[in-house]
């Protein structure tokens, strides 16, 4: 061990908090429209998960397989540099990481979907069903009211889950917190106070969402 | 528009790229084995006396609810100015990534030894057993059982998450990647190649997990 002690000083940390701040409100952003993208996502990818048409099926599982067994980091370059070349149309970064977080809660939000789903009794569907209800209204009216309350904890700790993986959008130059937090680490010459305090900005957004995640679990999950 | 894709930059730079790959393992199973391990103090003090438990608890929270990039980010570039002392690149990402797993591998701890019928305890300490007795007869062996399966889920997941040690210099498997991309001007056949890659090693990784899930469920 060289050095001493580390004398701590929050002093730019403190000044620049207002510039942090607009980086949370875009990580904010971010998570909420990604998890609106994701949740359309993931009731498509449910759906064709337990369509009667087999191809359909394979093919929705192959896409929540493959975007889970493969790191978000790797997503999201791919959408970002690797796509526009394809596609021949460039991406601005927002919509590249709104789209891949999106993309990748789909692939966990259509298993808690479709998980709650099927578990609602069958014979209640068939029930419906033999009353001459359409599958549409089995689902509207049946299944989802009694789903719902069972989906909301894991949907709770997927929106955890998409705040945290946000900060990957910095990569790609998304001006979200863990960007401004860099930004201004290198700026300030303060990166010690600088990530420090950030990590606690993180969890000061992150903690009290698994608070309710929590009471969300006793409040629905109670065996 | 069509774009002419040219697979040869993806096949000439395999042996890169496999470097990589075993660079991701090494990080894997590292921080693994040091969370294996750390998580079992953190569970045990957990479950003691709320005097010093709540120690236990804030770590576990701070580093649940804590971006692992961010965590990353700290330990590469705060932790060697507050200590004095520098560690290397794969160094600091397998610290990072230990301290983070660890926090989910102490719950998991917990939850397989509160999982436990607590009769088990009061017959074990009825007989006169101690309580390190009771731990290392009656609840660990039952417990490691039921704790293999969420431990292979973590392994799975902690495989994915090396990538994130590329933006430190860790040279693994999708920093090996973004290397031979900017090299050989092609991004999207590397790419798309490192993404083929994570799968082809990650999913069967998944599915062994689902199958101790279903081999190993406990019926009480």
């Amino acid at each position: 061990m060289a050095s001493g002690h580390y004398v701590w000083d929050f002093g730019a940390f403190f000044r620049n908090l207002p510039f942090l701040l607009s980086g949370m409100e875009i990580t904010i952003l971010v998570s909420l429209l990604a998890m609106v993208v994701g949740s359309v996502v993931g009731l498509f990818v449910a759906l064709a998960r337990l369509s009667k048409f087999r191809p359909l099926r394979m093919a929705a599982a192959f896409y929540v397989d493959f975007l889970r067994a493969t790191p978000l980091l790797v997503q999201l370059v791919w959408v970002f540099f690797a796509l526009p070349i394809l596609v021949g149309h460039s991406l601005t970064p927002i919509v590249a990481g709104v789209a891949t977080l999106g993309a990748y809660s789909g692939a966990y939000l259509a298993e808690i979907f479709r998980a709650g789903i099927l578990s609602v009794a069958s014979g209640q569907r068939h029930a419906a069903l033999a009353l001459g209800m359409t599958g549409a209204q089995v689902l509207r009216r049946i299944v989802l009211p009694q789903a719902v309350t069972r989906m909301l904890p894991p949907i709770a700790s997927t929106f955890i889950t998409l705040v945290k993986d946000s900060s990957l959008v910095s990569i790609i130059s998304v001006a979200e917190l863990m960007w401004a937090a860099q930004s201004l680490a290198s700026v300030s010459l303060r990166p010690v106070e600088v990530l420090t305090g950030t990590g606690l900005l993180y969890v000061a957004l992150t903690y009290p969402l698994s608070l309710v995640a929590e009471l969300a679990r006793r409040r629905f999950l109670a065996v | 528009m069509t774009y002419q894709w040219d697979w040869s930059a993806l096949w000439d730079n395999l042996p890169l790229l496999l470097d990589g790959i075993s660079t991701t393992v090494v990080a894997t199973a590292a921080s693994m084995a040091a969370s294996l391990i750390l998580g079992l103090p953190v569970a045990l003090l957990r479950l003691s006396r709320p005097a010093v438990s709540w120690l236990a608890t804030v770590y576990i929270e701070l580093f649940r609810n804590l971006p692992l990039l961010v965590l990353v980010f700290w330990v590469f570039t705060a932790l060697p100015l507050i200590i004095g002392y520098t560690f290397s690149p794969l160094a600091s990402g397998i610290i990072a990534l230990s301290l983070n797993l660890t926090a989910f591998i102490a719950e998991i701890y917990r939850a397989g030894i509160t999982s436990i019928a607590p009769g088990q305890s009061h017959a074990a300490l009825a007989l006169g057993m101690t309580r390190v007795q009771l731990y290392k007869r009656i609840i660990l062996p039952q417990a490691v059982v039921r704790v293999l399966p969420a431990l292979g889920s973590m392994w799975v997941s902690l495989f994915k998450d090396t990538s994130i040690l590329a933006v430190i210099g860790v040279a693994e498997l999708m920093y090996q990647g973004r290397m031979v991309a900017t090299d050989t001007y092609r991004p999207l056949e590397i790419f798309t190649g490192v993404a083929i890659i994570y799968y082809l090693l990650a999913y069967p990784q998944a599915l062994g997990v689902n199958w101790l899930y279903h081999r190993l469920q406990v019926q009480e």
